[in-house]
């Protein structure tokens, strides 16, 4: 199966619109002016590169515009662009979307976040607020260009847009969908701007990638979609490719929160093994869109990842960095610099790397000063995000690549993986558990649920008496926030409970992550923000800024755990844990690695209690006394494998996913698909949280007659609710005490279901499995 | 003086969240970043901004800082100077 991109869509600080800006960027024209948006006071540098007539109100809908941000704006101008281009609308057959980012609407929304902070319980939520969820992009494009079947939002910080593509190829493979409508946004905002400034990381000039005398990144911003879809499905309407995506691969490295592997050992691995799977060899590529930032760490890793990875091929590779013209546009940088490589592909043109006057000897690349015109059979573009997530792309000519090993042109997807749950743990009111206590939280709380009374059990307390230091080492995360401490406890457990413990520098290589949490570590946000605020971004703190990206829970567990395999979070709001699950189990069946620790974290904090809880989830119960929420916290992370991955190493797993669905708006009947337990078999329904909408849709599925049970009463009103939901199925299956169970995830105008079947039960005193790679322990 | 190290001791132990150290575990004189303390390039960045915010001390950057940076002493060193040549200080 050959995955075609027929359409492509940019919104840059050169222009709006692909050919434009491709053209400004083969000009040598470069987008840096003093900042326009935002006081730079206290900051090393004023100059960043700013989308410019870019208004807001010309692109939400009417009456909208007070809750979408500028990122949603540019996001819904590039895929527009993108999807006219290919000449589709979601009305003319099923078309999904993903979408990568790291801001969202934090420009429109940072104030608020200060100002809550310093007055928590007199701040009142308005419109503005809708746009600060990371998801919010991808519902603003929903509510414009949708409806789309199936809707993701992933960040792994820079290589978020990058991420998308690789998730976008997943679906396609695994037979999910035939159109996938895939990109990233990202406007500039102070959090950034300042975050930036305080790591040192930011030139005082515009940047110059791979200098002698870089000392910095310039901050960017825009966005960037491509229409990817299977070669049948654009022949079946006709439609021309404007390139393959060929091939693909993401990993992490798991070394330092903001400083790149100096070896760039990781990065290299990423780009051998995109080739590997586009079936190029190095000398093939002509072309290699550069993630050059401009940072002294950064540019001296990536050149030594390329010699390495292009071996002698390399001389004849030319080499550039579009972030001498558009500036670092974070989150949407792997989207953006993709569809910069199929442009130059397209056009036999490749643009320059400016700002580059004398070239770094560290950084030895056949480098372009200016635009040069080539023919090119495949491109590359790389992307490294902080976390060390390094995401590598290959793009080429139609049909240049060799037909994937296993498929013929035309043939249908190929066998998706099974998937299997091989453990699950959770941090809650019960502490930190393992895969069989999760169903501890089966037990009701009285007079709750449609399951009944039993035993007296206290309701969860707003905030976990967690403490860190009983679960994890604290001097190796002393850098790691609560929210992140509360997902390596969680993974810690589930890779011990599924022989891939203990922890170590080496363990679990080959272990992914995707989790998320439905607002971010929004409270550090909060707290970041106040400071510079009032105090000036002199005193922003470094140490800080890292924590504040929506996936730094899992790039820390990462880290701290030594995962090595693609490494990203996934936000869906209420439903965040069940998209994770979701992103998790589309990426193992599609051959995306061979075991992913998948779910979310959530931490108790004053801004989703007093502004985000309100806005997204008014109908949940409300403290009489303050008239406030009474929201909890929790963290739940189910360790999930491929059969084969499994089995190599002599395990057989205790849940096997057998469904997993995933649907946005409000369709008919979701569940329809959905069969039956089985006859005899011991089945029950399991949600974080139960509601009208829940049992309209049971009542109509095949599953209506099964007992039902809420969890949400036992581990507290959170977005991460739904994980501990599926974590209490688990064990219960573990526990031998169902055969089959159906966990349901709600959210505004978007659901998840999977049904997970029991496996054969193995003996307790059993063997047993095998560490993942042969290094571990 | 001795006070001045103690100060610099708690910033630390609390700047950089040095949880089951406490300051009497730091030594004046070693060196704070790689073998001593095991800290790296962005407490560096951290110590700098919260030494300036508290004392009102700028730390300068680059090969400078290496030196103010060798230990508690270079740096209670540091700040004194800098307090004494501020006027009104």
């Amino acid at each position: 199966m050959r995955l075609w991109i027929t359409g492509i869509g940019i919104v840059s600080p050169l222009a709006v619109g692909a050919r434009a800006t491709m053209d400004r960027l083969l000009a040598g024209e470069r987008a840096f002016a003093p900042l326009s948006l935002f006081d730079t006071a206290g900051c090393r540098s004023r100059v960043a590169a700013e989308v410019r007539d870019l208004r807001v109100a010309d692109v939400a809908p009417r009456g909208a515009a007070a809750g979408w941000s500028r990122t949603d704006a540019m996001a819904a101008v590039a895929a527009r662009e993108a999807l006219g281009e290919a000449g589709v609308t979601a009305h003319d057959g099923p078309l999904a979307l993903g979408v990568g980012g790291t801001t969202a609407g934090m420009l429109e929304t940072e104030s608020d976040l200060a100002e809550l902070w310093r007055n928590p319980g007199t701040w009142r939520p308005t419109e503005r607020m809708l746009s600060h969820p990371l998801s919010a992009t991808a519902d603003a494009l929903a509510s414009i260009l949708g409806p789309f079947r199936r809707v993701r939002t992933v960040c792994s910080a820079c290589s978020s847009g990058a991420n998308a593509l690789i998730l976008a190829a997943a679906w396609l493979r695994s037979g999910r969908s035939e159109r996938v409508l895939a990109g990233a946004a990202d406007g500039l905002c102070r959090l950034t701007f300042t975050g930036f400034s305080a790591l040192g990381a930011m030139s005082p000039e515009p940047c110059r990638p791979f200098d002698l005398r870089r000392d910095g990144l310039s901050l960017g911003e825009g966005a960037a979609f491509a229409l990817v879809e299977t070669e049948a499905s654009a022949r079946a309407r006709g439609a021309e490719p404007l390139c393959e995506l060929a091939g693909w691969a993401a990993r992490a490295e798991a070394h330092h929160i903001t400083n790149p592997e100096p070896t760039g050992r990781t990065a290299a691995e990423v780009m051998s093994a995109a080739l590997a799977r586009a079936g190029l060899a190095p000398s093939q590529v002509g072309y290699l869109n550069a993630h050059g930032t401009a940072t002294r760490l950064n540019d001296s890793m990536e050149a030594a990842a390329i010699r390495q990875a292009f071996g002698p091929a390399v001389a004849e590779l030319r080499v550039s960095s579009s972030k001498g013209q558009v500036g670092h546009t974070l989150g949407a940088a792997g989207a953006l610099e993709a569809a910069i490589a199929a442009l130059a592909l397209r056009r036999s043109a490749v643009p320059p790397t400016m700002g580059l006057r004398e070239v770094d000897p560290e950084c030895a690349l056949r480098h372009l000063f200016v635009a040069e015109p080539v023919a090119l059979d495949a491109v590359m573009s790389s992307s490294f995000g902080f976390g060390g997530s390094d995401t590598a792309l290959v793009l080429c000519r139609p049909g240049f690549a060799p037909v994937p090993a296993g498929a013929r042109a035309g043939a249908s997807p190929p066998t998706p993986a099974r998937v299997l749950v091989s453990a699950a743990a959770t941090v809650g009111p019960e502490g930190v558990l393992g895969t069989v206590g999760g169903a501890v939280y089966l037990v009701p709380v009285p007079g709750s649920g449609p399951a009944g009374a039993s035993a007296a059990v206290p309701p969860a307390p707003a905030r976990l008496a967690f403490e860190a230091r009983d679960h994890l080492d604290v001097e190796r995360a002393r850098r790691v926030d609560r929210t992140g401490r509360l997902a390596i406890a969680a993974a810690a457990r589930a890779l011990r409970d599924g022989g891939l413990g203990p922890l170590g520098p080496e363990v679990a290589r080959g272990v992914g992550a995707v989790a998320g949490g439905a607002f971010g570590t929004i409270d550090a946000c909060c707290a970041f923000v106040q400071k510079f605020l009032e105090k000036g971004a002199r005193f922003a703190s470094p140490a800080e800024f890292p924590n504040l990206v929506p996936s730094s829970p899992v790039a820390h567990t990462s880290i701290y755990a030594g995962l090595g395999g693609m490494v990203i979070s996934s936000h869906d709001l209420a439903a965040t844990a069940e998209s994770a699950l979701a992103t998790a189990v589309e990426l193992l069946e599609a051959g995306e690695g061979a075991a992913v620790l998948a779910g979310s974290v959530e931490e108790a904090s004053v801004a989703i209690e007093d502004a985000l809880a309100p806005m997204f989830a008014p109908e949940l119960p409300s403290d009489v006394a303050t008239g406030r929420g009474r929201r909890s916290e929790g963290a739940a992370l189910l360790l999930l494998e491929t059969e084969a991955s499994l089995a190599a190493r002599g395990g057989v797993g205790v849940a096997e996913v057998v469904a997993s669905l995933a649907w946005r708006g409000t369709p008919d009947a979701p569940l329809s698909e959905l069969a039956a337990p089985g006859p005899g078999a011991r089945a029950a329904v399991v949600t974080g949280r139960y509601d009208a909408l829940g049992a309209s849709m049971l009542e109509r599925s095949a599953w209506r007659a099964a007992p039902r049970h809420e969890v949400a009463p036992r581990v507290g009103w959170h977005e991460a609710a739904g994980g501990m939901a599926l974590a209490a199925a688990v064990g219960a299956l573990a526990a031998g005490r169902w055969d089959s169970v159906l966990v349901l995830g709600l959210g505004r105008a978007r659901g998840y279901a999977f049904v997970l079947q029991a496996r054969a039960r193995a003996s307790a005193a059993g063997p047993q499995p095998e560490p993942l790679t042969g290094d571990a322990r | 003086m001795q006070e001045l190290r103690e100060q610099l001791k708690e910033l630390i132990v609390k700047e950089l969240n040095l949880e089951g150290k406490s300051p009497g575990d730091i030594d004046d004189d070693a060196p704070l970043f790689g073998a001593g303390l095991g800290l790296d390039s962005l407490d560096a960045l951290q110590l700098a901004m919260a030494v300036e915010e508290r004392f009102g001390v700028p730390v300068p950057e680059g090969e400078a800082a290496r030196a103010v940076f060798a230990s508690v002493n270079a740096l209670a060193a540091h700040v004194a100077a800098a307090r004494a040549a501020a006027p009104g200080a």
